[in-house]
């Protein structure tokens, strides 16, 4: 390996001395920067989707065997099917993305980064040959190893082992790049201060948009399906999916405030930008959206129990109306212009009564902080009572409306997963790597930490 | 008759011996899930792996602010065994904590707190807290800089307790600081009060476990073979004459007598062998391997020392990093409220089901509160390395 290394890293080098010095400037540099950002954005909602399928796939599969019930099975199965079709689309776009619009445009950057996360990117590497190849026997091999069910459980255990790996492998580079440690030491580099929140937010969001996206899919599919059968198994794995999503993005808050108080720790700046500065306005409509998720999932929980009679369509009724109020709480601004700085620099730093433009109640803590405890709280009571409430359904006979609301909550979370995307890399500007390396000059700099705010 | 024969024979007539190891080895025990009960009989080897490993510690240990530490390097430089003995009580304490912590689980997932055995799991509760009670009472005892730096942290956590606050803190650290008063009174409590405690409790549990037998899993009861829509019933598998302890509740037809059950001897006795002897080599691996850290002396004066939570402190840890100042004192009410629950689990859940598939108001809360607990973990572990 050490031979490999040797090899290779005069390869990079010469590869480095050929590309471009400069980034791409003025005009040219926000164009480029919107192709890459939309096609980034396309990969991790493809990417996501493979990976969520991947490690939840195995996991329904399993659960099947357990309970002894055919229908999932047949989920697991439609899993394994969507992850051999749609793994080359997201792979190429990846590809696309590292081969032309980085080596092309940032080529600088992206020597850089391979050089300093080799061992990560290799790894990556290999288990992404592992996860494409076990993808494919764990489909293929359905039939054929069906009276072997264990064997093929454990087939399905070790892709979700290598789909998580992969996702790890490529937060550790994510990660780097906002909170940038001593890249000599691997173990350092691997453990930097936002890898693990950020792996632990990713493999949660993985399995709780793949849950929403296969609602939708099966919500299309009950208003198109032709005989009884199919109705009852796509209404079941509909509802099987949005309360899988459900029961992940319960988790999601603490996850995320985990995520950005190591932020605040290790990359000051950033975080200032999201909670104080021109990123603010983007975060407020995160923790809103985040609501609105939770809303809308309850009213869906509502109104599938009550089309069939089933108790407890009341309560949840009375839960999304506590949803409501607790996201216009979320939903409030602390500072009534587009920055804090703009507030403090007009002298309007003071509450509103006073003729200020500042909103004690938008404040972070004590009050978003314990809006989304009450998501939680009230989300995982949500779940509970549909629970209860499941025996006296009655499946195959949901309405279009429960299939509309499926389709809206896995738009709702695409339109998450861009925005915390969106938010993630905006939030280094105007660095690439946090503090080292400009969008720009593609130079390693220091820049000023702003003051904290009061 | 050999001489060995007549001597068992004498002592039998004296003891009833022979009633006494037929009534302890030839019990019904469930066949399925019987691999999953294990994890009892293990927790029960590594407390007494604690208790000798610790016996032995206290024939040198010091429990003085100017001996503690130099009694512990004196003990793993140079004394024979010394270092390994220590090893062995840090990681079978800590591999202690996690399987209880295991045990506690699986008892919470099968449903084995319901009538007629939630005295079982009241006694189990008081038995993990006073592990953990044990594990973070030991954590103060080297009396280096990690041990205290615990003590300062610790001790400060009980002034957050509405009204008695400061009184407690003063109570146990005996001054306003952490010093010798604390270490005394620490030792204390982790050699002779909760142990105290402890061994009474284990028999409690052990005897209440062989009044109302083994729950083993849920398949393997009536209860489990009720026809529900699109289910594949398994044929009932052979049943074998229901026998003492069973049945549990004469009154709970469907949850009361296993479908199949084996002797206790050989079937359960050599998993519950397997297991346990696994994690004694594991927990002697360790010991020699990595052994049992002695940082620098404590030194209160220091600025430069940055503290590393121990690894069953990291959900809390994290807990007090992510809330702010204003709602710590809820925080801590956590776990303290978590414990009274527990506590109060099988008179809230009295429903006779123990499939977990079919009692979501209990399995949900339970699953988020384990996950929240592991994500937590995870999340600090990173302190670990001291990143």
């Amino acid at each position: 390996m050490t031979t490999l290394i040797a090899l290779i890293g005069p390869a990079l080098h010469m590869l480095a001395a050929e590309l471009p010095s400069q980034a791409p400037q003025g005009n040219n540099r926000l164009a480029a920067q919107a192709v890459i950002g939309s096609l980034f954005s396309v990969h991790i909602l493809i990417a996501g989707l493979v990976s969520g399928a991947g490690e939840i796939g195995p996991a329904i599969e399993f659960l099947g065997f357990v309970r002894q019930r055919r229908r999932y099975d047949r989920l697991a199965h439609g899993l394994g099917r969507f992850m051999t079709l749609y793994f080359s689309f997201s792979s190429a776009i990846a590809i696309l993305l590292i081969t032309v619009l980085l080596v092309g445009y940032w080529g600088h950057f992206w020597t850089t980064m391979v050089t300093i996360g080799w061992w990560p990117l290799f790894i990556e590497a290999w288990t992404f040959v592992l996860q494409v190849s076990l993808a494919y026997i764990w489909y293929y091999a359905w039939e054929p190893l069906r009276a072997f069910k264990g064997v093929h459980m454990a087939i399905g255990g070790l892709l979700a082992i290598a789909s998580f790996l992969q996702v790890y492998m490529i937060d550790i580079i994510a990660s780097y790049m906002l909170t940038p440690t001593n890249p000599q030491n691997p173990l350092r580099l691997a453990l930097n201060p936002t890898s693990y929140p950020l792996t632990v937010h990713r493999t949660v969001g993985n399995l709780a948009y793949i849950g929403f996206a296969f609602g939708a899919f099966c919500a299309i599919r009950f208003l198109r399906a032709r005989n009884r059968e199919d109705k009852a198994f796509y209404d079941w794995a509909g509802s099987f999916g949005v309360l899988w999503g459900v029961a992940m993005t319960l988790l999601q808050p603490i996850v995320g405030y985990s995520y950005a108080k190591e932020i605040q720790l290790h990359s000051y700046g950033s975080w200032y930008k999201m909670m104080f500065g021109t990123l603010s306005p983007v975060f407020l409509w995160q923790i809103t959206l985040l609501g609105i998720m939770f809303i809308t999932a309850t009213l869906y929980f509502g109104r599938r129990l009550r089309t069939d009679g089933a108790r407890g369509a009341g309560l949840l009724r009375a839960m999304s109306v506590g949803l409501v109020l607790t996201t216009l709480l979320a939903a409030m601004p602390y500072h009534l212009g587009f920055t804090y700085a703009d507030v403090a620099a007009a002298g309007l730093n003071r509450p509103f009564w006073e003729g200020g433009l500042i909103n004690p109640l938008g404040s972070m803590i004590p009050w978003k902080v314990l809006a989304l405890m009450f998501y939680t709280l009230i989300a995982i009571a949500a779940v509970v009572w549909y629970l209860r409430g499941l025996p006296g359904v009655i499946w195959g006979s949901a309405r279009r409306g429960e299939q509309r609301i499926l389709m809206l909550m896995a738009f709702l979370t695409m339109l998450m997963i861009i925005t915390m995307g969106f938010i993630r890399e905006n939030s280094r500007g105007p660095f690439l790597i946090s503090g080292e390396m400009t969008i720009q000059g593609q130079q390693n700099t220091q820049a000023p930490q702003p003051t904290p705010a009061p | 008759m050999g001489r060995i024969a007549a001597a068992y024979n004498w002592f039998d007539e004296r003891t009833a011996i022979r009633s006494l190891i037929r009534k302890g080895l030839y019990e019904a025990v469930p066949v399925r899930g019987a691999w999953f009960y294990t994890l009892g009989s293990a927790t029960l080897v590594l407390i007494l792996l604690q208790l000798i490993t610790g016996i032995f510690l206290t024939l040198l240990y010091v429990p003085s602010v100017t001996e503690a530490w130099a009694s512990l390097h004196y003990l793993t430089q140079h004394d024979a065994f010394g270092a390994i003995v220590r090893g062995i009580h840090l990681w079978s304490a800590y591999i202690l904590l996690f399987v209880i912590g295991l045990h506690m689980v699986r008892t919470f997932f099968s449903g084995s707190y319901k009538r007629p055995r939630e005295l079982n799991w009241v006694t189990g509760v008081g038995l993990f807290v006073l592990v953990l009670a044990m594990a973070i009472t030991g954590a103060f005892l080297p009396w280096d800089q990690a041990a205290y730096w615990t003590a300062v942290v610790v001790t400060n956590i009980a002034v957050y307790t509405p009204f008695i606050g400061s009184f407690l803190r003063a109570l146990w650290r005996g001054a306003d600081t952490v010093g010798p008063t604390t270490l005394s009174r620490t030792f204390g409590i982790h050699v002779w009060l909760i142990p105290a405690i402890l061994f009474p409790l284990i028999g409690a549990h052990l005897a209440l476990l062989r009044k109302h037998g083994e729950f083993g899993s849920y398949v393997n009861y009536r209860g489990a073979y009720r026809s529900r829509e699109g289910v594949d019933v398994p044929p009932a598998p052979k049943q074998r004459p229901i026998e003492p302890p069973y049945p549990a509740v004469p009154t709970d037809e469907l949850w009361a007598a296993p479908l199949e059950t084996e002797d206790f001897y050989p079937h359960q006795t050599f998993k519950d062998g397997v297991v346990s002897a696994g994690l004694v080599i594991l927990v002697f691996i360790l010991a020699v391997a990595i052994g049992a850290p002695l940082e620098a002396v404590a030194d209160p004066a220091t600025t430069s020392y940055t503290p590393v939570p121990e690894w069953f402190f990291l959900p809390l840890d994290e807990l007090l990093l992510l809330v702010p100042q204003q709602l710590i004192p809820l925080v801590l009410v956590l776990p303290t409220g978590g414990v009274l629950l527990l506590l109060a689990l099988p008179f809230i859940d009295r429903d006779p089901e123990r499939n977990p598939f079919e009692r979501p108001a209990v399995m949900v809360p339970g699953a988020f509160a384990v996950l929240f607990v592991v994500i937590l973990t995870l999340l600090g572990s990173g302190r670990l390395f001291n990143l």
